[in-house]
């Protein structure tokens, strides 16, 4: 006899949970709870009812007499149960997943608290490689399973709650390219870590392909907090923390010679005329420092002599027309670098009603750079609320602002802006950094070491390459805002109980202002130049959601939906022309002479897409899962504009096997997938157009452009192959992930660079066959797990090997390398066929064939191959990896993590001018005979590098390296091959430090408007246990640029910044 | 959707189709560039021809081509900013069906005489080069012709344009930089580029070099009012590019000086040139040792005329005109009084620099410069004039120097390096990574990718 049950389900917190499933065993019958967490259904006594919901376990209750059966559901935390947030905000168990991902938590993401999300993922996830650059606010590479792209982006897409939000490098691009440029960040930076409820990784086409193009450099989809219905939650963060560069990644000099290119002697030994000028700047005739000379290959430090220096030209100085010792600095430029202050105070609050939920959070940020003069502030807003109109329908609005202002941002690559420039390759050993800052503090003058005239007055005089660096940070600095606005309005509505609709419009605004400036009396002619650009996007999305039980055992879920994407970027550059007529008046129409046109540009795109999924799962045991997705893109020639990808995937979860179920094995689960992506082109890569340079008077004139465009383009495509294999063991305190993938990037639409002679630097083809196959292991383990004491270990791993299969052209037009980026030295990054992506290419060393001993000259310096264009290294690294620990005792936590790399060579410049120009240690001091290496050779100086003579004898002729010019035995001066100067950039570093105390919850109480506190140390970056490059950060490279953040290469790298500090946490 | 919104890859900021002039004037302004500047990264020639030093950085005067890309970007310039525009005016000029037929013979024949003058500069700089198969975007592997067959073909194209211009048609107009549309100057410009194309096989193929210089010579310049010159004008990027690199305006720079080679040579003969193209110190003109590390205060500079923004961009004058005809005369291509025409080529620099007729007159008066006395032979007499003459045009000094001679500059003596003049520049150090099996190919043919070796015409 059926009668009707009615009751309430709640969470073990007592908060109400709508729409949980519940069924009448052994039935079809079931119902769900309503938004008050209410159901009636209709069962006999005896029978029993199912509850179901995600998130938690799932209960069965048999009915006795009652009428009113109220079910409380304990949240499920185990592995297999654990609810994951896939593509479009699909929630799935875990073990219905086809494909591997990884989750990562907010305490996580926060415990260190860097300020930059990205940052954060470091050594987190296996086959996430995240490459931070060491600038304030500076651009981060987010790289998933290998790049796959020759020329175009290999940055993971950053989805934020189901929408896509723009990651943009809006850097130039000779900035991208590691030549000059200042480092402006990429967006994905303003993400408000606070907000965060959870991070998963999509590493494979599989997990990514419903959405589209963009995703197949994998997906960080982000989780948003969300307010929890009839609940109310207020937590504030504050924290401080101080930042210092650890001086093992910045330079150190030799403290015995200083200013000067042509040496202290001659080739025959005598004295070098020219180790110093002569004259008199005001106590009579005598030495004057070669200020012209930004080199340390000079005359010999010595107490005794007095020289003019060049303070000796300032007359605001007290050694103004005075001589003082020769000697080294007392103080280098380390002390250049100031210690950074990060502050961050966050407030979010959560709660909600009977039918309505609401987060409201706020962020401020400031940071203090270690340069001097920088800045960077955040303001960081975020809304979100839900409302259930009706029992079937529910809307929610979500709405994020930032708004970032920054001071000073770093200049990056081979310029004047970047004062490591100046230190690690053209410097004099001799000039205290701190008398400098002296000098420019007394009257903010440009009162540099690097004077152009060793005669001219102060008021005529002025630097010839260098400036004083603090004029440069002060005066030449630039300033920048972005405001970005990132929200969706949301539908849902419940058609049916086993099918909903969801319609949303997302849109993601960016405004970017960037100034810069070069003030009056710096090296360069003054400027000013400017920057605006405003992006918008809007995707509007319309799916059904259904899912269905059938013959019991049965579950078919599933979606069907399209997506209309347009985008527009709308930007101008401008900058003075020849200098500023009033100094120091930055603005376009104080331009000297008449303003170039300004660079324009207009860019809009539209992609319009249609895609569905079906999965079919059985008893819990198996999955299969299809997806389709087709695009139709702008972007593409009209003819060719359409593209279909589908994937397929299946996965076994053998721990449910009747016969495997038992205490040790916990999840047991084998998936196998194939999936194929499509991508669009690069706006603007179809149609010719010519450029317009400035005319010349009233005489207008066009250039074919140095790319040409290509109509014939067709899409591009990703095929990937994945399996893995997840086990967990005794109840979760053990567990092994593992996969393996391929994928294949074919037909890719790239800018390839080609002979000029064709009469273009770069032209658009479709080409190139990227292969990426890895593997990644995931595993934790639990080894001790008390009341009061619990240790838990993840440990993360991940090796890409990765290959250029092949380019373009066919027969005897096959294409074998392709530059991706041609660098300062001769040196260039490349796609060469058979060869993994980025190897760096220049002369190498000459091996002697019988032995395999480098070949050293009669010069005594390392012989250098015959041709530029040898492979002298691999920027990708071998394999990286993380392990975490998290220790706990009673109230106390602490955490730790380690990330490693392993291999990945880099081209240093930094050591390529720096020791040609006589700077570091090894160009000086003693050789191995004792004396000294600034010494000729016939007098038992010089240096001996270790190899053999032509004749595979071991070299026992030593290189003279006496001058900078020609007798150097270093660097660039020396004609060395460039091989001597690449680099392992593997490295150890303890990445995350974090000890927490929990405020004993008696005393938590005592207060009692708190929850609870949470007080915690933190620090980021304090150690590098290991490292190959001496005086840099091997991680410091690119950041994110056109190169793909490839590395490989470092120009006026910054040193790595610890920081450390505390967090208080407060719920109220 | 989507099929409707045909214009959004449309890039609306910048043109689809240009008239073909504003291709031609972009030619003339990226070659003039590529020849005037004395950029380190582009062009050195000012260098290996000994009129110029460095002061502090030495691998540019000792003849290092690899620590930067001064191949590639000559190479590049050339090609990618010259030729491609010329190539592509060329099309859309014989495209166009409105044109008056003999303005479009006029256009054709002015763009066939640039493209002579860029490929020779291509040819006579690196040897056998992508030709026949250059300049075409779908092919990205062109084939590297031989020099010899490329030179010869440009010979051809030139004596047909020649024979194509019409004097009484119209031209480009305003858009023709160097001559605001003249077309008469063109004959002029083209004869005079056929005469110095000619001299320069004239070791190699003499008969046909001979029939060429006397074909040319009557129709030549005749005055410096028809000098081929770029107007350059005050403010970047359309200002000279000497004053790029030495103007204190531009740069904090201090990176050249004359030579003592060039400054001593030309205090001998107490040249009124010195004036115009050197500072003093201490009263004195005084310059820096070729090679070596100078103290830029410590001597002469680039004088002001020389590095202000507005100094025109000469691509060929009269100067250099008569002194080639002093050689044809020499040579016996065509009749004539040699010392004539060195003495009005000698004028003809004098003057074009500021210098009058009578500082001429008694600069050639002395026994060093007169004709009669100057030399042993006609390649040391006009070989070192012709120098002076090219000193702010370091190219064509180094073109001449290959081929008289004279002067008889040394590579820079420095212990522990083996230097030597370089007699060709090595191709672009990106040419075996984009084009590596055709690049083989020309530089087995030449013997080797050496800055040494010669190329086919330099017999001496």
């Amino acid at each position: 006899q059926d009668r009707s049950v009615t009751g309430k389900v709640t969470a073990e917190d007592g908060s109400i949970l709508p729409g949980v499933n519940i069924t009448v065993k052994g039935t079809t019958r079931g119902t769900t709870t309503n938004v008050q967490g209410e159901y009636t259904v209709m069962a006999s006594q005896g029978s029993a009812l199912i509850f179901s919901f995600i998130g938690f376990e799932s209960k069965e209750v048999k009915i006795g007499s009652e009428s009113v059966l109220n079910v409380s559901l304990k949240s499920d935390v185990s592995q297999l149960q654990e609810v994951v947030v896939t593509a479009l905000g699909q929630e799935k168990k875990r073990n219905e997943l086809v494909y591997a991902a990884q989750q990562v938590t907010a305490e996580q993401m926060t415990q260190a608290r860097g300020g930059n999300v990205m940052n954060a993922l470091s050594g987190k996830v296996a086959g996430l490689d995240i490459k931070a650059s060491n600038t304030m606010g500076g651009s981060t590479s987010t790289i998933i399973r290998g790049y796959k792209s020759i020329t175009g982006n290999n940055q993971a897409l950053y989805v934020i709650d189901g929408v896509p939000i723009s990651n943009a490098n809006n850097n130039t691009s000779d900035q991208q390219r590691g030549r000059a440029g200042t480092d402006y960040g990429n967006a994905a930076s303003d993400i408000n870590p606070d907000n965060i409820a959870s991070v998963n990784v999509l590493k494979g086409a599989a997990a990514t392909a419903l959405y589209g193009s963009r995703a197949a450099n994998g997906v960080i989809m982000i989780t948003t907090k969300q307010g929890r219905k009839n609940s109310f939650d207020v937590t504030v963060n504050t924290g401080v923390t101080w930042g210092t560069i650890n001086k093992n990644t910045f330079v150190k000099y030799q403290d015995q010679y200083g200013a000067g290119y042509d040496g202290a002697i001659t080739s025959t030994g005598a004295a070098q005329p020219k180790a110093f000028y002569t004259g008199d700047l005001g106590s009579g005739t005598g030495d004057i420092a070669l200020f012209d000379a930004d080199a340390s290959f000079g005359a010999k430090f010595d107490p005794s002599r007095m020289v003019y220096q060049w303070d000796a030209i300032d007359p605001f100085s007290p050694n103004f027309g005075k001589m003082t010792p020769w000697t080294a600095a007392q103080n280098g430029p380390d002390k250049f670098y100031e210690t950074g202050v990060n502050s961050n105070q966050s407030v979010t609050i959560t709660g909600g009603a009977e039918n309505s939920t609401f987060k409201l959070g706020y962020t401020r940020n400031d940071e203090k750079g270690v340069l001097p003069n920088s800045k960077l502030g955040k303001n960081l807003l975020s809304f979100s609320a839900s409302y259930d109109l009706t029992k079937k329908l529910k809307v929610s609005a979500n709405v994020n602002y930032s708004q970032i202002t920054g001071l000073g941002r770093y200049g990056t690559g081979y310029q004047g802006k970047n004062p490591n420039q100046q230190f690690r390759q053209w410097f004099q050993t001799n000039v205290d950094i701190l008398e400098q800052k002296e000098a420019y503090f007394r009257n903010e003058q440009n009162v540099t070491w690097n004077w152009a005239s060793p005669t001219d007055a102060f008021a005529d005089n002025g630097p010839i390459y260098s400036e004083n660096p603090y004029y440069s940070r002060y005066k030449n600095y630039s300033n920048d805002s972005r405001d970005n606005v990132f929200g969706y309005t949301q539908l849902n509505y419940k058609l049916a109980s086993w099918v909903d609709f969801t319609g949303r419009f997302a849109y993601n605004g960016t405004n970017d202002m960037q100034e810069e400036r070069i003030a009056a009396n710096s090296a360069d002619p003054s400027e000013y130049s400017r920057y605006n650009r405003s992006f918008n996007e809007t995707n509007l999305d319309l799916y059904l959601n259904f899912h269905k039980s059938f013959a019991s055992n049965f579950n078919l879920s599933g979606l069907l939906g399209t997506n209309m994407r347009r985008s527009k970027e709308v930007s101008i550059r401008a900058s003075t022309n020849g200098g500023l007529v009033v100094p120091n008046l930055f603005s376009l129409s104080n331009s000297a002479s008449p303003v170039e046109p300004p660079t324009e540009f207009y860019k809009r795109i539209a992609v319009d897409g249609i895609y569905g999924q079906a999965s079919l799962g059985y008893k819990g045991l198996a999955n299969v899962e299809f997806t389709a997705r087709q695009d139709k893109s702008t972007t593409l020639p009209t003819s060719s504009n359409t593209y279909f990808y589908p994937s397929i995937g299946g996965n076994f979860v053998f721990s449910e096997l009747a016969q495997l179920r038992n205490n040790w094995l916990t999840l047991g689960k084998f998936s196998i997938n194939y999936a194929e992506v499509g991508n669009d082109a690069p706006w603007g890569s179809v149609y010719d157009v010519y450029d317009k340079p400035t005319a010349i008077g009233s005489i207008p004139y066009f250039s074919l452009p140095n790319t040409k465009n290509n109509s014939n383009l067709k899409s591009e495509r990703t095929k990937n192959l994945e399996f893995s294999l997840e086990t967990a063991f005794l109840e979760d305190r053990l567990g092994l992930n593992f996969t393996y993938y391929k994928s294949r990037t074919l037909d890719q639409i790239l800018p390839v660079s080609v002979s000029t002679a064709t009469g273009y630097g770069f032209k658009y083809v479709n080409s190139g066959e990227v292969e990426n196959k890895g593997i990644e292991i995931a595993a934790y383990v639990t080894p001790i797990k008390t009341e009061d004491f619990s240790w838990t270990m993840n440990v993360n791993f991940s090796r890409n090997r990765n290959k250029v299969i092949s380019l373009y052209g066919e027969g005897e037009n096959r294409v074998k390398n392709v530059v991706i980026a041609s660098l300062q030295a001769s040196v260039s990054l490349n796609a060469a066929e058979g060869e993994p992506f980025g190897v760096l290419k220049g002369t190498n060393f000459v091996y002697h064939e019988g032995t395999g001993e480098k070949i050293v000259k009669s010069n005594g310096i390392y012989q250098a191959s015959a041709s530029a264009n040898e492979i002298i290294g691999n920027p990708n690294p071998d394999w990286i990896g993380g392990i975490s620990n998290n220790l706990k005792y009673k109230n106390l936590a602490l955490s730790f993590l380690i990330d490693i790399r392993q291999g990945g060579d880099l081209f240093s410049l930094d050591q390529w001018y720096g020791e040609g120009t006589g700077l570091y240690p090894e160009t000086a001091g003693l050789n191995e005979l004792g004396n000294d290496k600034r010494s000729l050779v016939a007098d038992g100086g010089g240096v001996l590098w270790p190899g053999v003579q032509a004749d595979g004898t071991p070299n026992t002729v030593r290189a003279e390296n006496y001058d900078g010019n020609t007798h150097s035995a270093f660097g660039y001066s020396s004609g060395a091959p460039r091989a001597l100067y690449v680099y392992d950039g593997s490295y150890v570093k303890l990445r995350e430090l974090a000890l927490t105390y929990a405020l004993p919850q008696a005393v938590v109480n005592k207060l009692q408007a708190f929850k609870s506190i949470d007080v915690s140390l933190i620090g980021r970056n304090l150690f590098i246990f290991h490292k190959n490059m001496k005086y840099s950060d091997p991680e410091d490279g690119l950041g994110s640029g056109l190169s793909n953040g490839a590395g490989g290469y470092q120009s006026g790298a910054y040193p790595a910044v610890r920081s450390y500090g505390f967090n208080v946490k407060f719920r109220f | 959707c989507v099929d409707s919104l045909d214009d959004y890859n449309i890039d609306e900021k910048k043109a689809s189709s240009v008239p073909a002039v504003t291709l031609f004037s972009s030619a003339q302004k990226e070659f003039t560039d590529a020849i005037v500047t004395p950029n380190v990264n582009e062009n050195n020639f000012r260098l290996y021809m000994q009129q110029w030093t460095t002061t502090t950085y030495l691998d540019e005067p000792r003849y290092n081509m690899t620590a930067r890309l001064i191949p590639l970007n000559l190479w590049s310039s050339i090609y990618k900013d010259v030729l491609s525009d010329l190539n592509e005016a060329k099309k859309i000029i014989s495209e166009d069906a409105i044109l008056t037929p003999a303005v479009k013979t006029n256009q054709l024949a002015q763009v066939e005489i640039m493209e002579v003058m860029a490929w020779s500069v291509l040819v006579n700089t690196f040897g056998n080069v992508p030709y026949s198969e250059a300049l075409d975007a779908d092919n990205s592997l062109p084939k590297y012709d031989d020099a010899k067959t490329i030179y010869d073909d440009l010979l051809t194209r030139l004596s047909g344009a020649l024979s194509n211009i019409d004097a009484s048609a119209g031209g480009f107009g305003d858009g023709d930089l160097f001559y605001s549309g003249n077309v008469a100057q063109w004959k002029k410009l083209g004869n005079s580029l056929m005469l110095k194309l000619a001299l320069v096989i004239a070791d190699s193929d003499e008969a046909k070099a001979k029939s060429l210089v006397a074909a040319a010579a009557p129709n030549v310049f005749t005055s410096n009012a028809d000098n081929a010159a770029f107007p350059y004008i005050s403010s970047p990027p359309n200002y000279n590019p000497v004053s790029a690199n030495l103007n204190s305006l531009f740069t904090s720079r201090q990176d050249f000086i004359p030579t003592s080679v060039l400054i001593d040579y030309m205090n001998e003969l107490s040249d009124p040139r010195r004036a115009e193209f050197f500072t003093t110190v201490n009263g004195e003109y005084k310059g820096g040792e070729y090679g070596f590390t100078n103290t830029y205060s410590a001597f002469s500079h680039i004088s002001d005329k020389i590095i202000d923004p507005t100094l025109e961009g000469i691509v060929m004058d009269y100067a250099e005109v008569e002194f080639m005809l002093a050689e044809a005369v020499e040579r016996g291509f065509i009749t004539g009084d040699a010392a004539m025409h060195y003495e009005k080529g000698v004028t003809a620099s004098i003057t074009y620099w500021g210098g009058s007729a009578e500082d001429a007159s008694a600069y050639l008066a002395q026994p060093g410069v007169a004709y009669e006395t100057a030399g042993a032979n006609y390649k040391e007499k006009i070989g070192m004039q012709i120098w002076l003459a090219y000193f702010n045009r370091g190219w064509d000094s180094w073109l001449t120097w290959r081929r008289l001679d004279y002067p008889q500059i040394k590579a820079p003596v420095v212990t522990g390096l083996d230097l030597k003049l370089p007699v060709r520049l090595i191709y672009p150090h990106n040419e075996p990574n984009l084009n590596g099996d055709n690049y083989a190919v020309a530089a087995q043919a030449m013997g080797g990718d050496l800055a040494t070796n010669k190329l086919w015409w330099d017999k001496f």
